[in-house]
């Protein structure tokens, strides 16, 4: 517990910290509510609205929050799954297969999405840790696994097979467009939405994180054996992190789908997908709360601009994860939270 | 018969295999060219996963970015065709050699600094190669599918028949795969390279320059990439991406033959090859897909070490 949990929660907690933790989290809150207003206001006729939409802090915010989700799994116990579209899909296909085939509201469908995944991420997790693999073979086998249920939906023709779901007009299951269809005529209110979804799960998140469930966590994270000899079973931990970041991941999903409007499975568990849901974790901190919120406000912005300086070519913006994930791994391994101790030791060593 | 036709009737789940023996009691032509078509698939398979399979053994890293790695053989084989109008077999070569270059290149400057890394984070920084790789591709060529558009006929054998340039890809997998093993078994780097494969840190102990091993193992595990996607490129139409599909049989066969087992691709790239022929001509839709994943998943938890266990 002494090396990697960097994001100050080991320092000894002073009333005044505590202060500091509360007005930064509410300025974080407050800033991520305004935000859509903040990026319409133009300053000497030059808007970044010109350049970031409400469209892309939607996705910003969406990728925030897989990654927060991915992270209980991937940051917290050390588990690297590769595999996480597997969830989202369950979560967005649960939504719409309840909505278009039995006329169930989506949000029954976002719930039942996150415990299909969750019962789906104890199979996984079951089967991988009764087998012990680790390492890249872990790594392979989650996205295997992932690609297990793309084919099971594209080869099911009870699920649409390849064609995929069409999102119903909100009358089609009895009510108007609102909160309660989950649907709305304008942008704004799905941003709202998803906030709200982030702040669900960068709670739930930061109460493992402290709580003696997160100590495991780390404990087995950094020394397995070491962990198990103190009474900690890894298999239990284990298995729950994996289940609640399976559940989360599936909301992202649901708000996938209905944001969308329409999902097929080639586009929704590409191989890339499974990247898109990891990195921002992996850039702003992993095993940080903060982390993953941080680094999708640089990844997403980021690959979108790229995108429309470019030009409209498919696939151009992956660069930019590309870029990233090396420049990462090799550099950076603390991520951006790591930021502020490097630029303070460059400094030290200039005087 | 009729037995078998109820039977198969109670259960659509049966269906394609009721048909199966069907079509082999009546010994049914479209057998053979099925039979025909997957050994030549399974060539091709087998020759992707070479490369794969190579630094997996000796380095026991996954190539990521393998599958773009391939992509580029492809595209380096499409632009000299272009300007050169040769036939694209004396091209497939220099692919490789084109490759041997980029590997080395990747080597150096991503590889090398993460040997000892943890595992994830070679995984990701490759994937991260990939992305960059495939992404500069379809900036310079676009995404729309090109083929070579050079046509070397068609062989007929009874009722079945197959294209010559099939036929030449499994001719280049089984030669490539008797070069590398002379390579790694009859001269004194091959011997070095199988050293280093055993056990790193003795290959290190009686003098082995391990990190040059690796950049060599790495640099031919990359012309591997290269000849099999310049053979790709003979045989079908191809994209930015097309590397990726490969990439991922790829994986299922490396773990299915045994990490850096050459006899094990082999194998694993013929059943692969199977199951995607007759899984594909029996089952209904994508489900030899699906049956691939399911063996993938079943190998990887079961027997890691492949059915071969491992020998480069």
């Amino acid at each position: 517990m002494t090396t990697t949990v960097s994001d100050g929660s080991v320092l000894p907690s002073s009333i005044r910290n505590h202060w500091v933790r509360i007005s930064r989290i509410v300025v974080v809150s407050i800033t991520l509510c305004i935000l859509p207003y903040l990026v319409e206001t133009s300053i000497a006729g030059i808007s970044i609205g010109n350049w970031i939409s409400i469209h892309i802090l939607i996705l910003t915010v969406v990728w925030a929050f897989t990654a927060q989700a991915w992270n209980i799994m991937g940051g917290y116990s050390g588990q690297f799954s590769f595999g996480h579209a597997a969830y989202m899909g369950i979560g967005a296909y649960a939504t719409m297969a309840l909505l278009v085939g039995f006329r169930l509201n989506p949000w029954v469908g976002l719930v039942v999405g996150g415990f299909i995944a969750a019962g789906y991420a104890l199979i996984v997790g079951l089967l991988t840790l009764r087998f012990k693999v680790k390492g890249h073979f872990f790594a392979l086998a989650t996205l295997a696994f992932a690609e297990i249920v793309r084919l099971f939906i594209t080869n099911s023709s009870e699920l649409h097979s390849a064609s995929g779901y069409f999102r119903p007009l909100p009358s089609d299951y009895g009510v108007g467009y609102g909160l309660v269809a989950f649907q709305f005529q304008h942008r704004l209110p799905y941003y709202y939405i998803i906030i709200g979804f982030l702040a669900i799960v960068t709670t739930a998140s930061w109460l493992i994180k402290h709580s003696s469930v997160g100590l495991y966590l780390f404990a087995i994270r950094e020394n397995e054996q070491a962990a198990e000899s103190l009474g900690i079973s890894p298999t239990r931990y284990k298995l729950f992190s994996m289940m609640a970041s399976a559940f989360f991941t599936a909301w992202a999903g649901s708000f996938w789908a209905m944001y969308f409007a329409t999902i097929a499975p080639d586009t929704l568990f590409d191989l890339f997908r499974n990247v898109e849901i990891l990195l921002p974790a992996l850039v702003g901190g992993l095993g940080t709360v903060m982390g993953p919120i941080l680094g999708s406000f640089l990844v997403t912005p980021l690959s979108q601009i790229v995108r429309q300086l470019v030009g409209n070519v498919p696939g151009i913006d992956h660069a930019v994860f590309g870029i990233l994930l090396v420049f990462i791994v090799l550099f950076n391994p603390s991520g951006m939270l790591g930021w502020p101790r490097k630029l303070k030791e460059l400094r030290s060593r200039r005087r | 018969m009729y037995l078998l036709s109820v039977l198969s009737f109670q259960s659509p789940f049966l269906n394609p295999i009721v048909n199966f023996i069907d079509d082999v009691i009546h010994l049914n032509p479209i057998l053979l060219q099925l039979f025909l078509l997957a050994l030549l698939l399974g060539g091709v398979y087998a020759l992707s996963a070479l490369g794969l399979t190579m630094i997996f053994g000796v380095m026991d890293i996954i190539n990521f970015a393998h599958g773009a790695f391939i992509t580029v053989g492809i595209y380096i084989v499409w632009v000299l065709f272009g300007m050169l109008g040769v036939n694209p077999l004396v091209l497939i070569p220099l692919a490789a050699v084109g490759l041997f270059v980029v590997g080395i290149l990747v080597y150096r400057g991503v590889v090398d600094p993460l040997i000892e890394a943890p595992q994830e984070s070679q995984l990701v920084a490759m994937f991260g190669i990939s992305l960059i790789i495939a992404s500069m591709l379809a900036f310079a060529f676009e995404n729309n599918p090109r083929s070579l558009g050079f046509d070397m006929g068609i062989i007929t054998i009874g009722s079945a028949s197959f294209g010559t340039d099939k036929l030449l890809v499994l001719c280049i997998t089984m030669a490539t795969m008797i070069v590398v093993w002379l390579f790694l078994h009859r001269t004194t780097t091959g011997l070095v390279i199988r050293g280093t494969a055993d056990d790193r840190s003795s290959a290190e102990y009686v003098g082995i320059d391990v990190r040059q091993i690796n950049r060599l193992t790495f640099g031919i595990g990359s012309a591997l990439a290269g000849l099999a996607g310049g053979s790709i490129a003979l045989i079908q139409q191809f994209d930015p991406y097309t590397g990726e599909l490969y990439l991922i049989n790829a994986f299922v066969i490396v773990v299915l033959g045994g990490l850096g087992s050459f006899p094990g691709s082999l194998v694993g790239g013929m059943i692969i090859g199977f199951i995607a022929i007759f899984g594909g001509y029996y089952l209904p839709g994508t489900v030899n897909q699906l049956v691939i994943y399911v063996i993938f998943v079943a190998v990887l938890l079961m027997k890691p070490d492949g059915i071969f266990g491992s020998d480069t």
